[in-house]
């Protein structure tokens, strides 16, 4: 003889949650059990009668309010920099480095970098990135990319890079952009060319982040004023 | 507090883009703003809830683990945004139910329109009515329609204790049930 089900298992049946199996023969014993049955009907009228009357709400357009504030709203900075592509594969270095320590690790002579009077300086597409973009701007798939920007303990503004196969931390001063730390990617051996390997900042950089920032990276609003004052 | 730990896992869809993420959060807001009326009792105080979380949820974005579902993070942030500061939603403790005529603005029928307003505002009352623990419950599964299993996770229960706050809801609610 089969038992009654509890009001629980009703619910389950009247959500769907029940195994096939049990479904079924929940169904023939409703068809036994006129109270029971009943019970079923009622919350099931009660369940439709809810989902349809907030149903209405999601058929009109969300104020523009909100849409708007999920454009603007801050996105968390300690996300952007999981994000900035690169990979972590100088970990181990991390701990012995100090900010104006430059790792000249695959430089080749290439466009973006500059020798002044012993310090590496930006220069080219790098140095314009550096001055122009914000991290808000969409990135086009190449050229240099900004990450986060900050100012560090002495005063100066600083942004994370990536460009080709490099990325690193620059800060600006009276000559430009210094860099004051470079690291690379590693080669993959399959394709026998340079690419990411992975989605998040180098340790070395992370750290050195970590080390020199005075306060939290800039939202947007700080990183565009910043821009707009020339880094000054 | 600060992360200094180097354990980073990687996920294939890691690197979205802010616009990405920003984009399925305006795919989202319909169904924030309904779970938000629903547990706050007002179609305007679901509205600041809902903003509220959408800044929270990407002032914190780090700590949502790509891959899992964005959905279900957001709607346990509305969840316990709404804990934290319901007490402000809650006007001289009397729960303000108010539909604004443009948040209903269902198209030419004026008349099924009114009678839309006058079903959501008997539906939001008589939901304010249950603790909170049974609206939540019943809110996630009869409106959101998810699963037990989904429900249970953004509230962060066993599903057993989800079940029996939905049967308790729904006693509670059985008045309101058309008869026969």
């Amino acid at each position: 003889m089969q038992t009654e089900p509890t009001h629980e298992t009703l619910n389950a049946f009247i959500d769907g949650e029940l195994p096939p199996k049990e479904m079924e023969r929940i169904a023939m014993l409703l068809a036994e059990h006129p109270d029971l049955d009943a019970w079923v009907h009622r919350q099931e009228a009660l369940r439709a009668g809810i989902k349809s009357t907030f149903s209405e709400l999601v058929t009109v357009p969300p104020p523009a309010r909100l849409v708007q504030a999920v454009k603007d709203a801050p996105v968390s900075w300690r996300w952007r920099l999981q994000q900035f592509a690169a990979p972590r594969i100088w970990a181990p270095m991390g701990a012995a480095l100090a900010l104006g320590l430059v790792i000249g690790i695959a430089l080749r002579p290439d466009s973006y970098f500059t020798n002044r009077d012993g310090q590496m300086m930006a220069r080219g597409a790098l140095a314009t990135a550096l001055n122009d973009e914000l991290a808000s701007d969409r990135y086009t798939g190449s050229g240099p990319r900004i990450g986060i920007s900050f100012r560090n303990r002495n005063g100066h503004y600083c942004r994370t890079f990536s460009a080709d196969t490099q990325s690193g931390l620059a800060c600006h001063g009276d000559k430009g952009w210094a860099i004051a730390l470079l690291a690379a990617y590693p080669r993959t051996e399959s394709s026998g060319t340079y690419r990411m390997v992975g989605s998040e900042m180098p340790d070395t950089i992370r750290a050195a982040v970590s080390a020199d920032i005075e306060g939290e990276p800039f939202d947007a609003i700080a990183e565009k004023a910043a821009r707009d004052r020339r880094w000054k | 507090m600060e992360e200094t730990g180097a354990t980073v896992v990687k996920h294939p869809d890691m690197n979205r883009s802010a616009e990405d993420i920003r984009g399925q959060m305006v795919q989202l807001l319909p169904r924030l703003r309904r779970f938000a009326a629903a547990l706050t009792g007002s179609v305007a105080d679901g509205d600041d809830l809902v903003q509220d979380t959408v800044e929270r949820a990407l002032k914190n974005l780090h700590q949502w683990e790509p891959g899992t579902r964005l959905d279900n993070w957001m709607f346990r942030i509305a969840k316990n945004r709404f804990i934290d500061t319901r007490r402000s939603y809650k006007r001289s403790g009397v729960v303000a139910v108010e539909v604004p005529e443009d948040a209903l603005s269902v198209t030419g029928d004026g008349a099924r329109a009114a009678n839309a307003r006058l079903m959501l505002a008997d539906t939001l009352s008589a939901l304010q009515k249950l603790p909170l623990e049974q609206r939540e419950a019943l809110v996630l599964v009869t409106v959101e329609g998810l699963s037990y299993r989904d429900a249970a996770d953004i509230l962060q229960i066993p599903i057993g204790t989800l079940t029996s706050r939905i049967a308790r809801a729904r006693e509670a609610l059985a008045p309101l049930a058309p008869e026969g």
